[in-house]
C-alpha cells in the first residue's frame, strides 16, 4: 500500500513534467502498445513491450525516440571502501527519484538526435531522471554516484539503451519501415518491478522536439501470483501464521513417514 | 521455472528442490540442522538475502517440528527447559528481526551476514573436520562425553534458581533464558536453527544430560523459527511461500533419503567432508570481504 502510494505521489509529480504541455510540441504522433496489460503468473520469466508509431512527416523526415519507463523509486547507491582489511560499504547516497525502469531507443545514437539540454529536460536517459537528494561523501564525486547507479542497473537489465535497428543478437531495439512506421521491442526483464509503465514516442527534427505521445503499459500480477501477494502485503500477519501452519503440517508429515520406516 | 511472487524473481523448481533436497540429506546423514547451509545456498542461487534468510525460517520450522514430534514420542523433551530457553529466544528474535530491519536500512545487512557466516562455517567445519579425522585416526571422540562435564557452572551459582526434575537439574534461570536470546537473535539475523551451537552448550554450560538436548533444543528452534517467520513476514515482507513450499518438499524428501542411508554408513568421513566442505565455504565468504572488487559501488538496500 505504502509503495503504491508513493507510485502515485510520484506519477503525479512526474507527469506534467514529462508530457509539457508546451505550444510548440504536437500530439499528433501515432503510437500505441501491442502489449497494454502484461500479466504475472506463476510462468512468468520477463515480458517484451513492442511500440509501434508512425511518423507525422510524409517525407519520413525526423528522428525517432521511444522511452519506457517504470515508475520512478527512490534509490541509494555505496561506495565500498577498505576497513581494517575489510571491504565495507561507504555511506549511502540517496536518490529521491530515479527510473525502476528505463530503456531507451532511438533510429540512430542519442547524441545526435537531441542536444544535451533536451536530454536532460526530457529526460531521455536515466542519469538525467535521476534525482540525487543527499550530500557525496567527501571526497566524493556526485556524477560518479549516479554513473554507478546507471551501470549497475544496466547490468541487471533494467536500463537499456538502444540505438538504430535491432541486431540478431540483441534483445530490443527499434526498426523504421516504409511509409513512416515504426516499431520498438524492448526486453522487459523479469527482476524489472511490477508496476504502471508508460512508453513515450518522441518525434525530433533538427535537433528540436516537435511531437510526443504517451501510452500508458500496465502491468499485474493474475491468479494465484496476485492473491499470494495481495495476502503477504495486506494480511501480513495472517500470511506468516499461514506459513507456519503449512511448515507445522510438512514437519507433521514427514515425522509420521519417519516413524513407519 | 516458476516465479515467485514475494522474490520476484523465476527460480528453477528442479533447481531447488534440487538444493534443498540435498541440504535436507545432508542434514539427515550427518545429524545436523541445515539452515546454516540452506540459506547461503540460497543467496548462492540469487534469492535477495533478506527473502533467503526469513523464508529458510520456515523451512526450519518444517524440520523440527519434525523432530519435536519424534522427541517428544521418546519423553526427550525437557519442556520447563524448552519454555524458558523459548522465552529468552522469543526476545532475542524480535531484537534479531529489529537489528536485521535496520542494517537492512543502512545498507550493511550483507556484510554483517557474510562476517557471521565467515566465522560459523570456520568454527563448525574445523570442529567437525577435526572430529571426524581423530575418529577415523582411532583416537576417542573429543565430543560429547560426559566424563568430561564439568560439575558444576556458572549455572549453578547464580540466583533465581529453580528445578528441571527432566533433567534433574537445580539451576539459575539465568544462562538459559540468555542462551535462548543469543541463539534466537542469530536465527533471526543468519537464517539459522542454531541448534549446533545450542546443543554444546546445554551440555557445557547448563549440564544438561545429553538424552534430552536434542528434543529440548529443537523445542526452542522450533518456537523461534516459526515467530521468526511471522515477525518477518510482518516487517520486512520477505516471506516468499512458493519457495518456503519448495524447500520443505525437498528438504523432507532429502532427510529421508538421509537419515535412511546415513544408518548403514559411517558417520565420521561424512563429518570430516562436511566439515572440509564448510571450510571452503567460508574461505569463499572471506574472500569475497578482503579482495578488492572489481566494481566499488553497489546499489543500496530492497527496502
Amino acid at each position: 500500500m505504502r509503495r503504491l502510494l508513493a507510485a502515485l505521489a510520484l506519477l503525479l509529480c512526474v507527469a506534467p513534467a514529462s508530457a509539457q504541455p508546451s505550444a510548440e510540441i504536437g500530439n499528433d504522433l501515432p503510437a500505441a502498445v501491442a502489449e497494454e496489460q502484461i500479466t504475472v503468473s506463476s510462468d512468468y520469466r520477463g515480458s517484451y513491450v513492442t511500440v509501434f508509431g508512425v511518423n507525422p512527416d510524409r517525407r519520413g523526415r525526423g528522428d525517432i525516440v521511444v522511452v519506457v519507463r517504470g515508475p520512478n523509486e527512490g534509490a541509494s547507491v555505496m561506495r565500498k571502501r577498505q576497513v581494517f582489511g575489510l571491504w565495507v560499504n561507504g555511506e549511502a547516497v540517496r536518490f529521491s527519484e530515479a527510473p525502476s525502469f528505463f530503456a531507451v531507443l532511438s533510429n540512430r545514437p542519442l547524441r545526435q538526435i537531441a542536444s544535451a539540454e533536451s536530454i536532460w529536460r526530457y529526460q531521455l536517459d536515466p542519469a538525467a531522471s535521476a534525482q540525487l537528494s543527499s550530500a557525496v561523501p567527501e571526497g566524493g564525486d556526485p556524477s560518479a554516484y549516479r554513473a554507478a547507479l546507471v551501470r549497475l542497473r544496466r547490468e541487471q537489465g533494467l536500463y537499456q539503451e538502444y540505438s538504430g535497428r535491432a541486431l540478431a543478437d540483441q534483445r530490443g531495439g527499434l526498426t523504421m519501415y516504409q511509409g513512416g512506421l515504426f516499431r520498438a521491442v524492448v526486453r522487459l526483464p523479469a527482476n524489472a518491478p511490477i508496476a504502471q509503465y508508460h512508453a513515450d514516442t518522441y518525434l525530433f527534427r533538427d535537433g528540436r522536439l516537435i511531437s510526443s505521445q504517451r501510452v500508458p503499459i500496465s502491468i499485474a500480477r493474475v491468479g494465484f501470483e496476485r492473491r499470494i501477494h495481495d495476502l503477504a502485503t495486506n494480511w501480513s500477519l495472517l500470511y506468516g501464521v499461514l506459513t507456519v501452519l503449512l511448515a507445522l503440517a510438512a514437519g507433521w508429515v514427514a515425522a509420521n513417514l519417519f516413524r513407519r520406516s | 521455472m516458476i516465479y515467485l511472487p514475494i522474490a520476484e524473481m523465476p527460480v528453477n523448481v528442479l533447481l531447488v528442490l534440487l538444493v534443498s533436497g540435498a541440504v535436507g540429506f545432508v542434514s539427515g546423514l550427518v545429524g545436523v540442522g541445515g539452515g546454516f547451509i540452506m540459506t547461503p545456498a540460497l543467496m548462492f542461487l540469487g534469492v535477495p538475502a533478506p527473502v533467503a534468510v526469513a523464508t529458510g525460517a520456515s523451512q526450519i520450522a518444517a524440520t523440527s517440528f519434525s523432530g519435536v514430534l519424534s522427541q517428544t514420542r521418546r519423553k526427550a523433551v525437557d519442556w520447563r527447559m524448552g519454555m524458558l530457553l523459548s522465552m529468552g529466544g522469543i526476545v532475542g528474535s524480535a531484537s534479531g528481526v529489529w537489528l536485521f530491519e535496520r542494517l537492512l536500512r543502512l545498507g550493511q545487512l550483507d556484510l554483517i551476514i557474510s562476517i557471521l557466516y565467515l566465522v560459523l562455517l570456520a568454527a563448525v567445519g574445523w570442529l567437525m573436520l577435526n572430529e571426524g579425522l581423530s575418529v577415523m585416526r582411532g583416537r576417542p571422540t573429543r565430543g560429547v562425553s560426559i566424563l568430561r562435564r564439568p560439575a558444576r557452572t556458572i549455572a549453578h551459582t547464580l540466583p533465581f534458581r529453580m528445578r528441571f526434575p527432566r533433567s534433574g537439574l537445580y539451576i539459575s534461570i539465568i544462562p538459559p533464558l540468555a542462551l535462548g536470546y543469543a541463539i534466537g537473535a542469530l536465527a533471526a539475523i543468519m537464517g539459522i536453527g542454531g541448534g549446533f551451537i545450542l546443543i554444546p552448550a546445554m551440555i557445557y554450560l547448563l549440564r544438561m544430560p545429553t538424552n534430552v538436548v536434542i528434543g529440548t533444543s529443537l523445542f526452542q528452534v522450533l518456537i523461534v523459527a516459526s515467530l521468526i517467520v511471522i515477525m518477518q513476514a510482518q516487517a520486512t515482507q520477505t516471506v516468499d511461500l512458493v519457495l518456503a513450499a519448495l524447500l520443505m518438499l525437498g528438504g523432507v524428501i532429502g532427510a529421508q533419503l538421509g537419515v535412511r542411508l546415513g544408518a548403514g554408513l559411517k558417520s565420521e568421513h561424512l563429518r570430516a567432508l562436511l566439515g572440509a566442505l564448510l571450510l571452503a565455504a567460508s574461505v569463499k565468504f572471506l574472500l569475497d570481504i578482503v579482495i578488492q572488487p572489481p566494481e566499488p559501488y553497489v546499489l543500496g538496500g530492497w527496502l
